[in-house]
């Protein structure tokens, strides 16, 4: 008879490890068991992934929740929502109608405050450089190709520009900060209305893409002549150089609280489904800054984690926005904000 | 198959020096494709090396990143290297049985049309790109339910299955059959024979088989881009909930435009490739070690 | 004797008293299982894809595949896979054209010009190359290869060879199709190398020694004999290359720029099927989108599917002309 040892110990070996994996298993999984409905899950706008992040740790440390947050575009935010694949989703633009029947009883909630800057990478430059409107709709449809064009040139009198190409930087997904930009473009430009339009994702003339934000940064970073968008916490964060913008009345102002507060006060009530709409604003606010935008959380009305998600977002909206100001994000103006209560109450189980 | 047609043509004496002149230039030209390849892998690791061992430390391993650190906290990626092990892990326990037991039936008792058909099968598997098995494991796993550790680890064990059937294939047909037949010959039922004479021989192949399908997988991202990646900063052990892991955070420091979050994907490399080169080479010189062992009984 | 013979074999024995034996059955339904379970898998893969994919078929139909468009612009979405096949094709194109003749060189420096104590170690560091994971060499493709190649070799390329389309003015930030190539050139050389030496290493002796009583050079006894009598061989390792570079999306879209126009410059971004869908499938905001995206991981994987049995095909073709016969224990 062959020795049955050596299979009877093999055997044993696997139900050992078997045995092992499962508890290890079971451990893993019954650890968290007392901290279920803690984590609170989002993903979406990379625009405010700089303020949310912030919030993790204070946030654990108030209520114990653990905040997890992942910056895959506003699209790719709502779509998660929409899925219910996480408890909020995050975007800079607002719902479209059929975007709010295809999420089914949700609702949008403005939550931050913050402006989109126009980063460059120019060497040898100064920061703070001047543009306008028309000017940066034509050098994103291409027609204006190099720094030292008389039309930037203008604007900037006195400051040495090279002939350095001009590369554009763009959002490949799905962007809230692309809908910011593409808005504000379209009411200063009639070619890119016409042309172009507005929207969580256009087809771009000219230019490379990157994904998120940070794409966007990266190739401006890397690319000498580049010029890109995103919120101005990402330029600050890379150390990247952006444009001084030419409001309706004339004026030039930087994306910094001031020029923030400025736009926000040309809407102050938000429409039924609480968005808000404060690009290139009249020039009765001579400190704008036309390139700002109000961001949202979108939450379902009925929710198995209400009372954690209502817990948090008034946290958001009040005590999260002292975190704001050194990221620049202004706090929320107080209709805003009476608004945005409001709504979260509105969130049941 | 005579060298007379094979070459198809008979040979021509004269023009020797041209002749000899175009075969140097022909062993030169392999030499330099052999310094190419050497030179690729070289700067390779090199860079790695040169820009991760700098930002190597204990941090790197055992701190939760920190997104949009204003001040210099110490952070790292702690959460994505217990996230590998816990879905690498997973992925083993899943694809190890399985890819065992089809080797046994295909080596063992499959008549030859079902061996070649489910063999052709395997090679099918093994041929699907890992990013249509991760939206295949979206669609069967994630939507509806959510992204989970346990998905992403459904979905490397498709990739370690056909490499683990394919290594076993070879080591069991490499074990001599006058076992099986002194075995069989001596009353043993088949089932015994497999399991305590022909598997105990196979053990340091499938073995070896294992640790390059798991240096395969732990390097892989693709599959676990939809599956697994709406992930918090904290440290996990759960894979009921997504769960980080190194490549997926290579994947999107690289993307970064902070020079901090270079370096640490730069780190993660280094350790990912020391990781899987380390178990690449010891499991080559286990399998040559082994079958040096069979073919000297 | 096979496995099977021996069986009916065993089974024909005189054994007194012996009963059903259920260990038997057991181990053959369990594993037989498995088999069953592994087959039952790839068919799921296969219908989980086209189901996946079905919203974008019933829409566009098999007009999708030629389409150049991707316009996800609510409104006015449109979507096609033209131009990502396009991008496949002359990624996959390229890097099999940069790598074949190096891979050769490889296969030919190590079983017919190294010396045999450098033979393993060099094997082993090509060997090495294929276990480089793609996000590594992506990482390394973003920040020192991307770089690098648009300040020196793309600016080189333009200037020379300009009057070319296919060198048009280099890209900004390094990232283009043309980086694109060389890192799968760099996947599936190793590849095609391996699989190439050990074709090699199976020419018989005989044949290569009559080439060279004849008189013949090296380099002719390689061209004349040993290629052809390999040649199917090599074909299934170009092909096995061919696959892996078409499947590859992580260090493709980490380098590749993006884009969705068919542009000539090589050094323009663009996307190839992979790519894109790796770029784009987190971020996908409409059910019409999302299915699209899965058509394109369903052409990738009639693609896929093609060159691996194309491949196998081949290897048993080529095995049968040498006589060679596959599969089972001798």
């Amino acid at each position: 008879m062959p020795k049955l040892g050596f299979s009877i110990r093999i055997a044993t070996a696997l139900a050992a490890a078997a045995l092992v994996a499962a508890l290890v298993a079971t451990a893993a999984v019954a650890r968290p068991a007392k901290h279920a409905g803690t984590t609170i899950s989002g993903a979406g706008s990379t625009f405010v992934q700089p303020l949310v992040s912030q919030w993790i740790s204070p946030l654990g440390s108030a209520y114990g929740y653990e905040l997890q947050y992942s910056g895959v575009g506003s699209g790719a935010g709502i779509a998660a929502i929409t899925a219910r694949t996480v408890d909020f989703g995050a975007s800079d633009a607002p719902l479209t109608p059929d975007q709010f029947s295809a999420c089914n009883g949700c609702e949008q909630i403005p939550w931050a405050l913050g402006a989109t800057s126009i980063m460059y990478n120019l060497p040898g430059a100064p920061n703070l450089l001047k543009m306008d409107g028309p000017t940066l709709a034509k050098i994103f449809m291409g027609q204006i190709t190099t720094w030292n064009d008389p039309a930037i040139a203008k604007l900037n009198p006195g400051v040495n520009l090279p002939s350095t190409k001009i590369s554009i930087a763009h959002r490949s997904d799905n962007s809230g900060t692309t809908f910011n930009f593409t808005d504000y473009l379209s009411s200063v430009s009639p070619a890119w209305s016409s042309q172009i339009g507005r929207g969580v994702a256009v087809n771009w003339p000219v230019g490379s893409g990157g994904k998120g934000s940070s794409g966007v940064a990266a190739i401006v970073s890397q690319t000498p002549g580049a010029i890109g968008y995103a919120d101005v916490a990402y330029a600050i964060h890379n150390h990247l150089d952006y444009f001084r913008m030419k409001n309706s009345s004339g004026k030039y102002a930087t994306p910094g609280l001031r020029g923030m507060l400025a736009a926000a006060q040309s809407d102050q009530k938000p429409a039924a489904d609480n968005s808000l709409s404060i690009v290139n604003p009249p020039k009765k606010y001579p400190n704008a800054y036309p390139i700002s935008t109000f961001t949202y959380v979108i939450v379902p009305l009925q929710s198995s984690k209400a009372p954690d998600l209502k817990k948090f977002l008034f946290w958001a909206v009040t005590k999260g926005q002292t975190y704001g100001p050194k990221l620049l994000f202004a706090p929320l103006p107080k209709s805003v904000l009476v608004v945005a209560e409001k709504a979260i109450a509105k969130i049941h189980s | 198959m005579s060298t007379q047609e094979v070459t198809g043509h008979g040979l021509r004496v004269d023009g020797l020096g041209r002749r000899k002149a175009v075969n140097r230039l022909m062993e030169s030209l392999a030499w330099v494709a052999a310094l190419i390849a050497i030179a690729i892998l070289g700067v390779v690791v090199f860079s790695v090396a040169r820009r991760g061992l700098p930002a190597l430390n204990l941090d790197l391993l055992t701190k939760d990143p920190i997104p949009f650190s204003l001040t210099n906290q110490p952070q790292g990626l702690a959460n994505a290297f217990v996230g590998t092990i816990v879905i690498v892990s997973l992925a083993t326990l899943m694809a190890l049985p399985v890819g065992i037991l089809v080797a046994i039936y295909l080596n063992e008792f499959a008549p030859a049309p079902i061996r070649n058909g489910v063999t052709m099968i395997l090679d099918i598997l093994n041929g699907v790109p890992a990013i249509v098995i991760g939206i295949f494991v979206f669609g069967l796993f994630v939507v509806g339910h959510g992204q989970s550790g346990w998905a992403g680890a459904f979905a490397l064990a498709c990739l370690m299955l056909p490499l683990v059937s394919r290594s076993t294939m070879e080591i069991l047909a490499l074990v001599p059959n006058s076992l099986r037949e002194a075995s069989l010959g001596l009353g043993v039922a088949r089932w015994r024979t497999t399991l305590s004479i022909v598997l105990p021989q196979s053990v340091g192949g499938i073995l070896t088989g294992t640790v390059l399908a798991i240096a395969r997988v732990a390097g892989e991202t693709a599959p676990l881009l939809f599956v697994s990646s709406f992930v918090g900063t904290k440290t996990s052990w759960n894979p009921l909930h997504a769960l980080q892991s190194v490549p997926v955070a290579i994947f999107e420091l690289s993307e970064s435009p902070d020079p901090a979050d270079h370096a640490r994907a730069w780190a993660a490399a280094f350790v990912l490739l020391m990781f899987i080169l380390l178990a690449s080479l010891g499991a080559r010189w286990l399998a040559t070690r082994n079958r040096r062992k069979m073919m000297g009984r | 004797m096979t496995s099977a013979e021996l069986t009916a074999d065993a089974a024909r024995r005189p054994f007194t008293g012996r009963r059903v034996q259920w260990g038997d059955l057991i181990l053959q339904v369990v594993a037989g299982g498995a088999a069953l379970g592994v087959t039952v898998l790839v068919g799921l893969i296969i219908w989980k894809v086209v189901e996946g994919a079905r919203l974008s078929i019933q829409t566009y139909g098999l007009g999708f595949i030629f389409r150049v468009a991707w316009n996800p612009v609510l409104g006015h979405e449109l979507y096609g896979a033209g131009s990502f096949i396009f991008g496949t094709a002359v990624t996959s194109f390229f890097a099999l054209l940069l790598a074949a003749p190096i891979s050769m060189g490889i296969a030919l420096y190590l079983t017919e010009l190294a010396p045999a104590v450098i033979r393993g170690p060099v094997t082993a560091l090509v060997e090495t190359l294929a276990a480089i994971p793609s996000v590594v060499l992506g990482l390394w493709g973003i920040l020192v290869l991307g770089p690098a190649l648009r300040t020196t070799i793309q600016p080189w390329l333009h200037d020379g060879l300009g009057f070319i389309p296919l060198f048009g003015p280099p890209s900004s930030s390094g990232a283009s199709i043309f980086t694109a190539i060389i890192i799968l050139a760099i996947m599936i050389l190793p590849i095609v190398s391996s699989i190439s030496r050990e074709l090699f290493l199976g020419v018989p002796s005989e044949l290569k020694e009559g080439a060279y009583g004849l008189g013949v050079t090296r380099w002719e006894v390689v061209r004349g004999v040993m290629f052809p009598y390999a040649s199917g061989g090599i074909a299934a390792a170009l092909i096995l290359g061919l696959g892996r570079a078409l499947g590859e999306a992580i260090a493709v879209t980490q380098v590749i720029g993006g884009g969705v126009f068919i542009h000539w410059n090589l050094f323009s971004g663009g996307d190839t099927l992979a790519s894109k869908i790796a770029a784009s499938y987190q971020g996908s905001t409409t059910k019409l989108q999302t299915a699209s995206l899965i058509y394109l991981g369903l052409i990738l994987l009639v693609f896929s599917l093609i060159v691996n049995l194309l491949a196998q095909w081949i290897v048993r073709r080529s095995a049968r002309k040498h006589g060679i016969v596959r599969g089972g224990h001798a």
